[in-house]
């Protein structure tokens, strides 16, 4: 059946009510506004993205056109091995730790009832609002190899002071956990939002039939939390793909090329060594992977979830 | 649509008619001077704007350092953008002029604004050259130097009968006064930022270049030949101090100052930039009696890294800046440089010379110590893949900072940075 078949099934009376040209046109200007600031913003810089990846390009100006030089240099690069791993590393270490663990601090604050709800949240969503150079100047004195805070205590266990942002093996962990600290806040809020969707009669009706806690969370809060999880996870997993800000940093001046992530990358080929179209094609194969992670993820925690119930 | 054509036009018409009835050229600069060094800086440019009133106004705006400055250069210049006059790092030159954000400065029109090449010593004058076109006017020297705790000294007998430091020349005589300074109370002999590749890199061209080497060469070759054994020799002398507890492994730039002006290391490596630091930390009484000379000679002959603030004309595409403009520019350069005794209070060397010699700088302490380093001063290698913030700081991080803290072998450490760096010329 043809797209003109369809049209002509549709009674042509229906069809006037249904494209009514001012309702069109009213939405026209409503999405108007959107549309135009999407495509200029994203649309047309993304496609511009693409196809600097296949020049060989200053960061501005005209490139020429490589094919796919850009693509093979790019999975020669034993740089780009690094990065791409780095990042894998910082993602395993942040989104799924960072949103189980503001599950469970979000269910404790659940509990609390008035003010002291409100404080013991307020303590866990206010390092969300800092900015990640004001994190990073308290935690870099907090672990600062001579003058930390925090060196007492590392070196009860250690035997000594540590500089742990210029010790390879703790580099990424101590940034994961301090990116955590700093985010989770958030990951709470969005969790407690969801718990007070779930009905008290059903935890009552469950407690008249002594549920034990356990099979309480296991049968009633998990389920039904279930879809801020799979949000929760999602925006994480994007968020730390994108890990840039915490690792520069903390990593600046020291082995970067041993710390350095995917956008990290990009930022140097880019605005350090004057190479867009490389920058571009690290970018566009972020983006990918970023795409079927997400998308991924994100198909396969809704099937189980529906599972569940 | 037409109206806001209009009144854009008629704004432009009124814009254009205050601007004839005041005659003043009007000077857009951009400097990336966010420290000490840049509140001096907006002084200099009061007292300019206050001496050429009616003629030329500057109106500064400080931008970020390093990368976020030069990538802003670069992109604002490719569409026309930017200042008229803008503060660039002579070491950064190479990709300045390869990424096209510099505009050529002619020979006509330095003699113009009365300044000439016999003003500055040579390695200067030659550093803000690419490929014998001249791209930029040097306005100072910045180097690293030798900050030292005289009562620490004087108690380790290392001082001496003119105040100054002595017997620190040479690889083993310097380690030794370290080790007597140890011996005398100081939980560090010498307090350097180990935790960075940037100062490393400093401490490590003033070495080779005390023993003549060549990071990269006129072949284009990084560290060939015995320009390797040289660089190897170099890290060991640092590397030595460091695993003899001598020197501070892993420390963050603000730790290696407090190190020293709390008392805990006798003396400090870093750059002239920190004297205002201590400067002011005395003048509350917060720091001891402290001098700074430059690096001693630990090799062959004085030799210290440095580096140039100087002045560049951005190239701005399809709307460059206008031959009157460049004139009231080029006055600017020329004024700032007469007058950069001023600036010496933030550290640096005046790089025109009639400054240096003149008998006020002769006797600003201390700074008048320290300036004999211009003489022998090692620029950084002339090549886009050198100067501030370049892949050659990033190697530095990469292979000789480990080194420096022994998580490397030197001699691996200066083959692996040699052939990362080879790999990326392109």
């Amino acid at each position: 059946m043809s797209a003109a078949d369809i049209a002509s099934d549709v009674p042509s009376k229906a069809r006037k009510r249904r494209f009514n040209t001012r309702e069109v046109l009213a939405a026209l200007v409503f999405v108007l506004p959107f549309v135009l600031v999407y495509a200029v913003l994203f649309i047309y810089p993304t496609i511009q993205m693409i196809l600097l990846s296949f020049q060989k390009a200053p960061l501005i100006g005209a490139g020429t056109w490589v094919g796919f030089d850009n693509y093979a240099k790019l999975f020669k690069d034993k740089l780009f091995g690094v990065a791409f791993w780095n990042t894998v590393y910082f993602v395993a270490l942040t989104a799924v730790p960072s949103t189980l663990l503001a599950l469970a601090i979000a269910i404790g604050i659940n509990r609390l009832k008035g003010w002291v709800q409100s404080l013991i949240l307020a303590c866990f969503f206010i390092p969300y609002i800092l900015p990640v150079s004001v994190v990073f100047r308290v935690w870099g004195w907090m672990f600062d190899s001579q003058f930390g805070i925090l060196q007492p205590l590392i070196a009860l266990v250690a035997g000594g002071n540590v500089p742990v942002f210029r010790t390879l093996p703790l580099f990424m962990p101590t940034v994961a956990f301090i990116t955590i600290w700093w985010t989770i806040g958030f990951n709470i809020l969005l969790f407690i939002a969801g718990l007070r969707n779930i009905s008290p009669e059903i935890y009552e009706a469950a407690s008249i039939d002594g549920t034990s806690k356990w099979r309480q969370f296991a049968r009633i809060t998990w389920p039904l939390i279930w879809p801020v999880t799979v949000l929760v996870l999602t925006i994480q997993l994007i968020a730390q793909f994108k890990i840039f800000d915490q690792v520069y940093l903390f990593g600046n001046g020291g082995r970067s090329d041993a710390t350095m992530g995917l956008v990290q990358l990009i930022y140097r080929s880019a605005f350090q060594k004057n190479n867009g179209g490389y920058g571009a094609t690290v970018a566009v194969v972020l983006f990918l992977v970023i795409v079927v992670f997400s998308v991924l993820q994100f198909q396969l925690l809704r099937a189980r979830g529906g599972d569940n119930k | 649509m037409k109206s806001f054509l209009k009144v854009a036009m008629m704004s432009a018409a009124l814009l254009s008619t205050t601007g004839l009835v005041h005659a003043q050229e009007v000077v857009t600069w951009w400097d990336f001077l966010g420290g000490g060094d840049g509140v001096r800086m907006k002084a200099l440019i009061e007292k300019f704007n206050e001496e050429n009133k009616g003629k030329i106004e500057i109106q500064a705006t400080t931008l970020e350092w390093g990368t976020p400055f030069y990538t802003k250069v670069q992109t604002s210049a490719a569409i026309g953008e930017g200042p008229d006059v803008m503060t660039y790092h002579l070491s950064r030159l190479p990709l300045g002029v390869q990424s096209g954000a510099l505009s050529e400065i002619t020979a006509d029109e330095i003699a113009a604004a009365g300044l000439s090449a016999s003003d500055y010593a040579d390695s200067n004058w030659k550093a803000a050259q690419v490929d014998g076109k001249q791209y930029a006017i040097p306005f100072d020297i910045h180097s690293i130097i030798l900050y030292y705790n005289k009562d620490m000294l004087k108690a380790a007998g290392l001082l001496g009968d003119d105040g100054l430091p002595k017997g620190l020349d040479g690889v083993d005589n310097f380690k030794a006064a370290l080790q007597k300074l140890k011996d005398g109370g100081a939980e560090y002999g010498v307090s350097i930022h180990s935790a960075a590749g940037d100062s490393q890199w400093r401490i490590f061209y003033s070495l080779l270049g005390q023993q003549d080497g060549k990071f990269l060469d006129d072949q284009g070759q990084f560290l060939a030949g015995d320009n390797l054994d040289k660089a190897v020799k170099a890290v060991n002398v640092v590397q030595d101090w460091v695993k003899s507890g001598l020197a501070p492994a892993s420390t963050e730039y603000p730790a290696s100052i407090a190190l020293f002006t709390g008392g805990k290391a006798a003396m400090h490596i870093n750059g002239v930039w920190e004297v205002p630091t201590m400067t002011d930390l005395k003048a509350k009484g917060e720091l001891f009696d402290w001098g700074a000379i430059a690096l001693p000679t630990f090799f062959d002959h004085p030799a210290t890294w440095a580096d140039s603030h100087s002045f560049a004309i951005p190239n701005r595409v399809g709307n460059p800046v206008s031959a009157e403009k460049r004139a009231a520019v080029m006055q600017v350069i020329a004024w700032m440089n007469k007058n950069s005794l001023a600036w010496a209070d933030a550290g640096h060397i005046p790089a025109y010379s009639p400054v240096r010699d003149s008998e006020e700088f002769k006797t600003k302490q201390p700074n008048a110590t320290y300036s004999v380093l211009a003489q022998t001063a090692v620029f950084d290698p002339s090549s886009v893949l050198a100067g501030v913030a370049s892949p050659v700081y990033d190697a530095a991080g990469n292979y000789l900072m480990p080194a420096i803290n022994g998580e490397l072998d030197a001699q691996s450490a200066m083959e692996q940075m040699r052939d990362d760096l080879q790999g990326q010329v392109e």
